[in-house]
This record gives structure tokens, sequence and C-alpha cells, in this order.
């Protein structure tokens, strides 16, 4: 196992709302090493998001409350903002989830691609546009230096992405995140886009966090996978093994609740029974548990704490740690 | 170029033959595409040619009167008051025996130079404050709303006859006065649309990529909610004649013996009945640039305002 390159310990951010304190980050931890592909899947605001923006430090107007995101040996969520700048775009870049917003209208692509290297290795205009237009054309952006010239408004919204895959890439960052990069593309440009991160993956050797609710994603992406719920990571590991083994009751009715192909015909599907809890006013014990199929006495009362359970996975669950295995129709 | 010959590694090639139809429309961009429809608008355009006209006579006066007129604005003629128009003074003259078409083009000077000053200083300051209080948010929103509701909620003339008190208005004090009410519009609706366009991803995206405050806001924001600007400041030019000129009339305004559209007509007032030109030709000229700024406003909102799209 190559070193660490980033490592978030305990990370706890939160959303100060009228209604109330909205833990939407609360006690995350992971690392990525060199040239790594880690997923993290959950459902709409299980904090996934905030996760990702927390370690630029761009959660505003949530607030870390504690926690570190280590990153080449210094605290993140201590540096200074002018440092965390220099990290912003240099070494760490960021992938939005809508292409279509995520290109500023007003200017030309190559102009917006080229921005990194301008700001951060300070090449005069001309020289920016070359790495932009090099960039755009290994993303797969067709004749690179006549669209260099074009408007956002004139790219449809697969090679928007590629640009921003490419303004991402153009500084050759450590780590690249990548919040639900295809959720806003129909399917067969979500198979070309994933195709462009497993080969920028490869080729740049860049680290990638690909944040996604979908779960099919994570299979033909992701090396080690992490299940978030209410905040909180509920199963961490290698994705083949959290696929055939899901040692948390949430992963394994995620993984149930997937159509199949070789179904019986109207066997009916299965949805995870219940809501996502409220944020703010989470249930006690495990924050699942008024969903889950095979609670026990405990579930309710005490907060399940993240630990081994299996050979190669950690689950948060009171049951899988007790060895009970996860069966059933 | 020349590096891009052969075919990276990492492209793929599925689905792009599709786009290259697209690629060989020459680029319109969102300012090319809205000039064009300004440009369809004939009767937008023939108004805006109006105050480019009237502007430029404006600033050429004294060739005009040199040329023309053959008159000075502030030379009396006391053996040729009240002349109707006709030879030697085109428009007639005034009590003074003032040439009228003189002053008139004088008064452009003045009524047009204060209009287009106070659209300036009130966008410059109303944008400055309204690309802030968006951006940031928070306290710094709350105390430059304020400072803005407090502002439009002072009753502006009230106001303006304080400050023709306290400074005796020329062409320059007269507009930062009528500009320091007009920016406070400005800011609202500055900000109102930073609030939308905040919202964007690619706000997000450019800060991170390491972007400073200042470049976001300088940079990415204002050139976003510059359609709004253009618009306003188009709307804004035939109101503030109006203001400039009321403000004149009523004597809170330019002084005479300087010449202005407004102040013409106080004069005029008390000749209404015997030399009726001296109303009727200021009159005239307020009602016609204020017209012609307004349809050209409405024009510019048309062909630019991306909401109207």
């Amino acid at each position: 196992m190559p070193e660490t390159l980033l490592e978030v310990q305990d990370l706890h951010t939160v959303f100060k709302t009228k209604a109330g304190v909205v833990k939407a980050v609360d006690g995350v931890s992971f690392e990525i090493s060199p040239g790594e592909t880690l997923g993290i899947v959950g459902e709409s605001g299980s904090g996934k998001s905030v996760t990702a923006l927390s370690v630029m430090r761009l959660q505003r107007p949530g607030k870390i409350v504690s926690g570190k995101v280590m990153f080449k040996g210094r605290d993140l969520t201590k540096v200074s903002e002018g440092e965390m700048r220099e990290v912003r775009g240099q070494d760490i870049a960021m992938i939005f989830q809508d292409p279509m917003t995520s290109l500023n209208p007003v200017f030309r692509t190559g102009w917006q691609v080229a921005e990194p290297v301008r700001l951060h290795h300070g090449l005069e205009k001309a020289k920016a546009m070359d790495v932009a237009v090099s960039m755009l054309g290994k993303v797969g952006i067709p004749s690179p230096a006549t669209r260099a010239r074009d408007y956002p408004h004139q790219f449809s919204g697969g090679m928007r992405q590629r640009a921003m895959i490419a303004m991402g890439l153009t500084t050759t960052p450590k780590v690249l995140i990548a919040d639900e990069p295809t959720t806003a593309l129909d399917v067969t440009i979500q198979a070309q886009i994933l195709d462009l991160l497993r080969h920028v993956n490869r080729d740049f050797g860049t680290a990638t966090i690909l944040i996604t609710h979908n779960l099919g994603v994570v299979a033909g992406m992701c090396e080690r996978v992490m299940v978030m719920y209410a905040g909180r990571v509920v199963e961490a590991g290698p994705t083949v093994d959290v696929f055939a083994h899901p040692k948390h009751p949430y992963t394994w009715s995620l993984l149930r609740s997937i159509p199949r192909l070789d179904a019986e015909r109207h066997e009916p599907l299965k949805p995870i029974e219940g809501l996502p809890p409220d944020l703010i006013d989470l249930p006690t014990g495990c924050a699942f548990h008024p969903r889950c199929k095979f609670t026990i006495e405990r579930c309710s009362r005490d907060v399940p704490v993240l630990n081994r359970v299996g050979d190669t996975q950690l689950a948060a669950c009171w049951v899988t740690q007790s060895g009970v295995e996860l069966k059933g129709a | 170029m020349s590096m891009l010959g052969q075919t990276p590694a990492t492209e793929i090639e599925a689905p792009i033959s599709t786009f290259e139809g697209a690629a060989t429309r020459p680029a319109q961009s969102y300012w090319n595409e809205s000039w064009e429809r300004l440009r369809a608008n004939r009767i937008g355009m023939g108004a805006g040619i109006l105050i480019v006209i009237l502007g430029a006579i404006a600033i050429a006066a004294p060739l005009f009167t040199q040329f023309l007129t053959h008159y000075e604005p502030y030379r009396l003629d006391l053996l040729s008051t009240f002349q109707p128009p006709g030879q030697p003074h085109l428009l007639g003259t005034d009590e003074l025996g003032r040439d009228t078409l003189t002053r008139l083009i004088y008064g452009g000077r003045v009524s047009l130079g204060v209009a287009f000053l106070t659209v300036g200083l009130s966008l410059t300051l109303g944008t400055t404050v309204g690309l802030v209080a968006g951006y940031y948010g928070r306290w710094v929103d709350d105390i430059l709303m304020r400072i803005v509701d407090t502002v439009l909620s002072i009753p502006a003339i009230f106001l303006f006859i304080l400050m023709s008190i306290l400074f005796r208005p020329n062409p320059i004090t007269l507009a930062m006065i009528i500009a320091s009410v007009g920016w406070g519009g400005v800011a609202r609706l500055v900000r109102g649309e930073v609030l939308s366009v905040k919202q964007r991803d690619f706000i997000m995206a450019t800060r991170s990529i390491g972007a400073r405050d200042l470049r976001l806001i300088a940079i990415h924001l204002l050139p976003n909610v510059l359609p709004v600007l253009i618009v306003a400041a188009s709307l804004g030019v035939g109101q503030i004649i109006l203001i400039e000129a009321a403000l004149d009339f009523l004597g809170l305004g330019i002084q005479p013996p300087t010449a202005s559209w407004g102040n013409m007509l106080t004069n005029a007032q008390s000749y209404f009945f015997h030399s009726v030109w001296l109303v009727y030709f200021p009159g005239v000229t307020i009602f016609i640039t204020v017209l012609a700024s307004n349809v050209f406003g409405n024009a510019v909102r048309d062909a630019f305002d991306p909401r109207l799209k």
C-alpha cells in the first residue's frame, strides 16, 4: 500500500439553520492513496457533497467544527485562506454535478479552462491557452483550438463536463474530486465521462474521489467504496467485497433495491421502507434503525462505531459486528 | 497546434462527429447576439441615433454657435428682446435678448452632461455596493441593504432642497446630489441579480480553482450582471434628464445665468402668453430627449435582458 495522500479524520461539519443545527458531516474519516479511486455513495442529504466541499474548505455557510484534513503533512482545516487557495485548483481539483451551469456563460471556454494555470502557474495568456487547448484535446473535444474559442452555450452537456475535467487537469492535481459528475447527463454520455475519468486516473495518476448515488458507477469505477448515511460513514471497504457481502443493512438494502434484468417478470421492486432521517433531529442510536430489517434492541440505544467486520470491511452496525450475516427476502 | 496532430491517448471518439456541424457556424457570443437584436429594432436604433446626435451637438456647442447661430449664450441684446423665431434668431430670443437656440445648445451640454454623469456615478456606486452585498451576504448584506433602504426612504425632494442650499449646484455637484439617491435602486437591482447568479455552479467552480474573492466579484460576477446594468443605464438617462429639469425649474438645480433646459423653462413661464416659443422650444427638447431615451432604453432591454429571452 503506497503512502496516504489525503487523510480525513473525524470530520464534523454543521449548518446552523432556523430549525436547528444540521450535522451534515458527523465524524467522517477516510483516506486516499496516490492514483486510487474512492467512491462515496449515499442518498441525497447523506453528507457526501458536504464532505467533499469541506475538504476544499468550500462548505460555506456550513462550518467545520472539528476534525482534520491532512494533506502533504498539513491540516487543511487550519491553514490560512491564502494557502488554501494555493491548494484549490492546484493540488485538489473539483468537478461539479451540473455541467450546464458550472462554466461561466460570458467567457470563452478556452479562457476558462486556462484559468487555473494562469492563477497557479502564472502563465501568460497565450501559453495558458496552449495548455488549455491541448488539454481540451486530451479529454476528447474535437478540433480543440477552434472549440476553445466557443462559448459554453455552444457546447453540449457532455462536452461541457469534458471541459470541466480539462480545466481540473491543467494543473495536474494530485486529487480530483468529482461530485456526481454524471448525474445531469444522459446515459450514453455518462458512460463516456466515466470512461474519461478512468483514463485520467490511469494516465495522470490522479487520485479520484467519486461522489455518486449510483451504485453501478461505483462498481465500474472505484477500488474502494464508502457508504454514507445521515452524515456518517456506515460502511467502507474494497468495492468487490462490499458489493458481494455488504456488512451494513443500509448497504444491503441499497444493493437489493437495484432492479435486476434477470428478475422474474412482475417481481415487485424492493425499496427501502421509510424516509431518510431528519438531520436536525436524528433517531437515537443508529440513524438507520427505524428503517432497518435487522434491528436489535441495542440499535435504538447506542450509536454504532465504525469497526472491522469481516476481513476487509468496516461497518457501523451492532448486528453485523456481533457476527450476524445479512440475509433474507 | 502541431502537438495536437496525433490522437492523444485519452481521446474518446464515439459521439463527437455529431457536433462538427455546429462547429462550422461562427461563434455567436451573447454580446453579438444582443447587438444584432438591437440593430434590428429600427425605432430603437433611431432613438439611439437621435441621442447620439443631441450629445454630439452639445459637445460641439461652440462650433454650432460660431457657424450657425452667431450668438454667445450669455450675450445680452436689450434692443432685441422677445424676438419671435425667424432671422437672425432662428428660435427667437428671451427677455434679455439672448438667442434661444444658442442657449438650448449650451443647455444641452448641462442637461445631458448631468444626466450621463449621474448615471455613471449611480451605476458605479450602486454596482459596487450591490456586488459586495450580494456576494458576501449575511451581515455585510444586512448592513449595506439597510443603508440602501434608508437612502431610498428619504424623501428625495427635501434632500435636494437641503443639498442645493448647502452646495450651490454646478453640473458636477448636481450630478452628485441626484446620484446620492439614484445609486440605491441600482444597488438593489445588482444585489438581486448577484443573488441569483451566485447560486450557479460556476461560482463554486471558480472558487474551487483557487480564485480570490476580488477576482470572483470583478471578473466572474460583474460581466454576468452587466446586461441588467446596461438596461438600467439606458432607461435611467431619460429619468434623470426629467429630474434634473424639474430641479432646475424649481430653482434647486443649475442656477442662471448658466443655461439648462430646466431653468430656461423657469424664465419662460412668466412670458407664456406673449412669447410662447420660450416655453415651447425647451419643453419640446426635453420631451424629445426623454422620449428618445426611453424608447432606446426599452429597445436595449428587449435586446440585452437575459430574462426576456
